[in-house]
C-alpha cells in the first residue's frame, strides 16, 4: 500500500490554512493510500478541544464550513492524527486539551514515518 | 463513442465538490460485490482528472465515461 504523510503548521491564526492539508489526506485515503497528518509548529492549535467546532474555514461568500467537518471526514476515512510534546508546550498545550484520536510521538518517530512513506508534503 | 455499458447501481454526487465525489465513491464501492458496476454522477469540475487518479491508484476500472451538460457520469467496475 502507497503512503503519504502530510505535516501540518498551519494554526489557528490562519484559518484559510487549517483545511487543505487535511482534505487532501482525506481523498489520500479515499484512494486506499495510508495517510497521516503531524501537527507541528502552530498546528497543536488546531486540535484543542472546542477550536474545530469554532473555526471556520473561510469561503469568498461568507459561507465557511467549520474545521470539525474536515476533522470528522479525516478521522471517518482513517486518516491518522499526530502531534509531539514540543509543539504541545510552544502553545501550553497538554495532550488531554487535545480533540479524540490524536496521537502522541516524537522526533524519531516522526523521521522514521517521513522515512517509511512514499512522500512526505509540508504545509 | 461506444454505447454506455450497463450498471448495477447509481451514486449521484451531483452538487458536492473536492474532495466528496471521491470520498462518496470510495466509501460506496467498498459495500458493492466484486465485478459489480456502479454509475458515478458528478458535476465538480475537476472530476474528470480526480475519478480517473482514483481508479488508477484503487485498481477499480473505470470502463466508460460520458459528460452531457457538464453533469460527469463514470461507468466504475469494482475490482
Amino acid at each position: 500500500m502507497s503512503s503519504l504523510l502530510y505535516v501540518h503548521t498551519g494554526g489557528v491564526n490562519n484559518p484559510e490554512r487549517s483545511a487543505t492539508p487535511i482534505y487532501l489526506a482525506t481523498t489520500a485515503a479515499a484512494m486506499d493510500v495510508e495517510v497521516g497528518i503531524y501537527f507541528t509548529v502552530n498546528g497543536p492549535t488546531l486540535l484543542k478541544k472546542g477550536v474545530p467546532e469554532t473555526l471556520i474555514v473561510p469561503k469568498f461568500d461568507g459561507n465557511g464550513a467549520p474545521l470539525r467537518r474536515f476533522i470528522d471526514q479525516a478521522q471517518d476515512m482513517g486518516v491518522k492524527f499526530y502531534v509531539c510534546q514540543p509543539s504541545l508546550d510552544l502553545h501550553g498545550l497538554e495532550k488531554d486539551d487535545l480533540i479524540d484520536g490524536v496521537e502522541m510521538i516524537g522526533g524519531a518517530a516522526f523521521n522514521d514515518m517521513a522515512l517509511e512513506a512514499d512522500q512526505v508534503i509540508c504545509f | 463513442m461506444a454505447d454506455a455499458p450497463a450498471h448495477d447501481e447509481v451514486l449521484d454526487a451531483k452538487g458536492l465538490l473536492c474532495p466528496m465525489p471521491i470520498v462518496k465513491l470510495a466509501k460506496f464501492v467498498k459495500t458493492m460485490d466484486p465485478q459489480k458496476v456502479v454509475l458515478l454522477e458528478a458535476t465538480d469540475p475537476g472530476s474528470v482528472p480526480d475519478v480517473n487518479a482514483w481508479a488508477k491508484n484503487t485498481g477499480n476500472p473505470l470502463i466508460h465515461q460520458e459528460t452531457v451538460d457538464k453533469v460527469m457520469r463514470f461507468w466504475i467496475q469494482k475490482a
